[in-house]
């Protein structure tokens, strides 16, 4: 890469429990770059985003935003340019989908203010219609689908205006069709609105659809990082999961199929 | 409806309560004599009913505003002072006070409600040490703690009752029975600055209180500082009812049917959430209150009884109702 990265983990490490979750990971990502992390459960990935995002503190090693330690950011100014969608959430939030969108906002309010400003309304209508769920507005996201609240998690994240959109596994429990929505709104939001995405997934075809880079991790550590075509190879993906994949269709996005042996 | 229709609705039950609720008792009284301020009929009135009204709206709404805060920060229905012990390790705090006999400590704080606050905080940190791990609030371990310090705070206030002498142990028995009935406006005077407090340090934190709704991690990544807010609120909360328990003695359940009705009138928002609890605490309990100085006139029951009465049954809906 040759621009500066706006994310960057410099050999970060995490321990719990004496494990050694995360060892040594270094990880770069570009400017208006889609990178998506792979690996098998229990690969480190859900560790690395929230050491990315800084809800963990590394144990070793360290993370830049745009230049500045991570660290040295205050949590306001950390959530003003990276967003955060979590794949554990509470499995019933009593707002409407106004109201969750607005909480977004938070890194802009201080507590003292009264209310929140047009600016904040106008962001969370932006983000609303940038989503294409503006008509849900009103309704309670205990009432909307999955998918549908997925959508509204994303909208949250967009109404944070933030340059840097971090996602965990942003279609687990999703049907295909709103697996193909959340990444077609993934890549609009990437190459469109020039949003930096970094997502973590096990769906390696859903990797190959929105990537412009795929970082493979195993057991905590890196396996290798590049353009999808490389990495989706059967020796590696093999090497990745200790699962024979077959590659059903070549090119610059391949596709891939478990192979289930003869 | 509207959550500022609702509020204003509230307002307006809340006025009426504090106009009427002292007019009806157990004695009939007449308005005429009272409002010029003459004989038995005026004190009943300004000494007696309308001190006792205005504790029990001020009581109920911090009990009320508790309860609200302690289930959005423990993301849980059934989280309230009373069922997570904080109203108990209030209660042992007291007991504890009038058994040594302090009456008042060096600073002129009154020693009662000193040793609430302590009792109720420490509790309120134990159970935040049991139950919050790295990965957020673990429910289960929350609710059982709670248990079980109630029970050993019930089981040491027993035994303080028993060192007690014949009177002490009365005081201590009727006082842990919840009631809101006084002479005069001192103790109403001591619990408004606390309830006054608490409402505006909650309602500072209501973008804090809504985020967590949505969970820790989706609130912390927002840029919430868990720890910062889980301390100013316990804090606050431990504050009021420890100065409220020292006067009232435990009144349980408030704390768990009040937020729980407001939430389908006024929705979840802590903006309106956190006033409608404050102002419909304070109705539920005046007009509890009312019936507990009403039923078995004139005997005047402590309304504690009362809404524990009407708690258990709803605790148990409660729970059911969540399957």
């Amino acid at each position: 890469m040759t621009a500066a990265p706006i994310l960057a983990a410099k050999a970060v490490g995490w321990q719990f429990d004496g494990r050694q979750i995360l060892d040594t990971v270094d990880l770069e990502v570009g400017r208006g770059e889609c990178l998506v992390v792979v690996g098998p459960n229990g690969a480190g990935k859900t560790t690395l985003l929230r050491i990315l995002v800084g809800l963990l503190e590394p144990s070793s090693g360290t993370v830049s935003l745009g230049g500045a330690r991570l660290a040295s950011l205050s949590r306001r100014e950390r959530a003003r340019h990276l967003a955060y969608v979590p794949q554990i959430r509470p499995t019933r939030v009593p707002l409407t989908v106004e109201q969750m969108v607005l909480l977004g906002r938070y890194p802009y309010l201080s507590p003292f203010r009264g209310a929140p400003r047009g600016s904040d309304f106008e962001a969370v209508g932006r983000a609303l219609d940038e989503v294409g769920i503006g008509g849900l507005r009103e309704r309670l996201l205990t009432e909307l689908s999955g998918g549908e609240q997925q959508a509204v998690y994303v909208a949250t994240a967009l109404a944070q205006e933030a340059e840097v959109m971090i996602l965990d596994e942003p279609t687990t429990h999703l049907d295909p069709s709103h697996q193909r929505e959340i990444a077609a709104l993934l890549l609009e939001l990437n190459r469109k609105a020039e949003k930096t995405v970094v997502a973590a997934t096990h769906d390696l075809n859903f990797a190959s659809l929105i990537a412009d880079r795929i970082f493979a991790l195993r057991g905590g550590r890196a396996l290798a990082c590049d353009v999808p075509a490389r990495i989706l190879q059967p020796e590696l993906l093999s090497e990745l999961f200790r699962a024979p994949f077959e590659i059903v269709r070549e090119g610059e996005r391949p596709v891939t199929l478990l192979e289930l042996g003869r | 409806m509207n959550p500022r229709t609702a509020l204003l609705v509230l307002l307006g039950i809340w006025i009426v309560t504090v106009l009427g609720a002292p007019l009806v008792g157990s004695q009939a009284i007449s308005l005429q004599d009272a409002l010029a301020g003459e004989g038995t009929a005026a004190t009943i009135l300004w000494r007696i009913r309308l001190p006792r009204v205005l504790l029990a709206i001020l009581a109920g709404g911090a009990l009320a505003v508790s309860g609200l805060a302690f289930q959005t920060l423990f993301r849980n229905p059934l989280a309230e002072p009373y069922t997570l012990g904080v109203a108990g390790g209030a209660a042992l705090g007291a007991v504890l006070a009038m058994q040594l006999e302090w009456i008042d400590s060096a600073v002129g704080f009154p020693a009662v409600a000193a040793a609430a606050f302590i009792g109720a905080l420490s509790v309120s940190l134990i159970i935040l040490g049991l139950a919050v791990t790295r990965f957020g609030v673990e429910v289960t371990t929350l609710l059982l703690a709670g248990i079980a310090i109630s029970i050993s705070c019930s089981a040491l206030i027993l035994f303080l009752q028993y060192l007690a002498d014949f009177t002490k142990t009365f005081r201590m028995v009727r006082w842990m029975m919840g009631g809101v009935s006084v002479v005069g406006y001192s103790e109403v005077l001591w619990i408004l600055p606390w309830v006054v407090v608490g409402g505006v340090v909650l309602l500072g934190h209501r973008w804090d209180l809504n985020l967590l709704l949505t969970g820790e991690e989706l609130a912390a990544s927002r840029g919430v500082s868990l720890m910062r807010v889980r301390f100013a609120v316990l804090g606050v909360t431990s504050a009021m009812i420890g100065a409220l328990v020292s006067v009232t003695g435990p009144i349980g359940f408030v704390g768990l049917i009040v937020p729980h009705m407001l939430r389908r009138w006024v929705g979840h928002d802590h903006l309106f959430l956190i006033p409608a609890c404050l102002l419909g605490g304070g109705i539920f309990l005046a007009i509890c209150d009312l019936g507990a100085r009403t039923i078995m006139a004139p005997a005047e029951l402590p309304v504690g009884i009362l809404t524990a009465i009407l708690g258990g049954p709803f605790f148990l809906w409660l729970l059911l109702a969540r399957r």
